[in-house]
């Protein structure tokens, strides 16, 4: 299979997983972004909230950088920037996510 | 089929005669299909940073209740409240317009008068969806 296809491929079911956990986020997230603490560390804390999440954040990462490359692909011209791009948005999307999940798995009630 | 070696050259002469390359947005008449085509770029740009916001603020949960209180006041004041409702737009948009792209992926939407509807559709129901999640986050249902 071409590496283009593989990519294409990767996006579609990334982001068919990404609808509903998009969805799953935003409800929970207006429900409670104005909450106490104690509260929002409760939602962090319990499953399924807790692995939903950080399916969420890691899908919401890999779909992004996949797409983001395209737009980098149609706008930069320079294939040193267009590269340099790429390697700074995947080491961003790698980075965020592990440190965000590493966290929220660390948090104490 | 495919001739990659082809389409470098191509590309090159595009490239070196300074011809310009699509999409020419300046050029072509605004119409849903391109207005819907650049909105959901913009939008998909939006979202990955509306994400690294959202991992800011589980840091600032992280970090603890006095770190948590000034996420708490932003969240809270009016642009706070503006930020969540354009959140609300933009994945309700994002979803949208990524079902339409999935239902072209399966081969199904591509007349002219069929893209035109689902484009439509898609706009409008991204505010339908940004009130309808809204309420249902504020449990008003």
């Amino acid at each position: 299979m071409h590496v283009s296809t593989k990519k294409w491929l990767f996006t579609k079911i990334s982001s068919l997983i990404l609808i509903p956990l998009m969805i799953w986020f935003l409800i929970n997230f207006v429900s409670i972004y104005d909450k106490e603490y104690n509260k929002i560390l409760e939602f962090f804390s319990k499953q399924p909230s807790k692995i939903l999440f950080s399916v969420f954040i890691v899908i919401a990462f890999f779909f992004s950088a996949l797409t983001i490359s395209e737009i980098f692909e149609d706008y930069l011209h320079d294939e040193k920037i267009k590269n340099v791009a790429n390697k700074v948005l995947y080491l961003f999307a790698i980075i965020i996510p592990l440190l965000t999940i590493l966290g929220i798995y660390n948090l104490n009630i | 089929m495919f001739n990659e070696k082809k389409v470098t050259l191509v590309y090159k002469s595009n490239m070196e005669n300074k011809n310009p390359l699509s999409p020419h947005l300046q050029i072509y008449k605004w119409q849903i299909s391109s207005l819907l085509s650049i909105t959901h770029r913009i939008v998909g740009v939006i979202n990955f940073f509306s994400i690294i916001l959202i991992c800011i603020w589980t840091v600032f949960i992280i970090f603890g209740q006095n770190n948590y209180q000034i996420i708490y006041n932003i969240f809270n004041s009016t642009f706070g409240k503006f930020l969540i409702i354009s959140l609300c737009w933009t994945f309700s948009f994002h979803i949208l317009n990524e079902l339409r792209h999935l239902i072209w992926d399966a081969g199904y939407g591509f007349d002219l008068k069929v893209a035109k509807i689902t484009g439509i559709v898609a706009l409008a129901g991204s505010f339908v969806l940004t009130i309808l999640f809204y309420l249902l986050g504020r449990n008003f249902f």
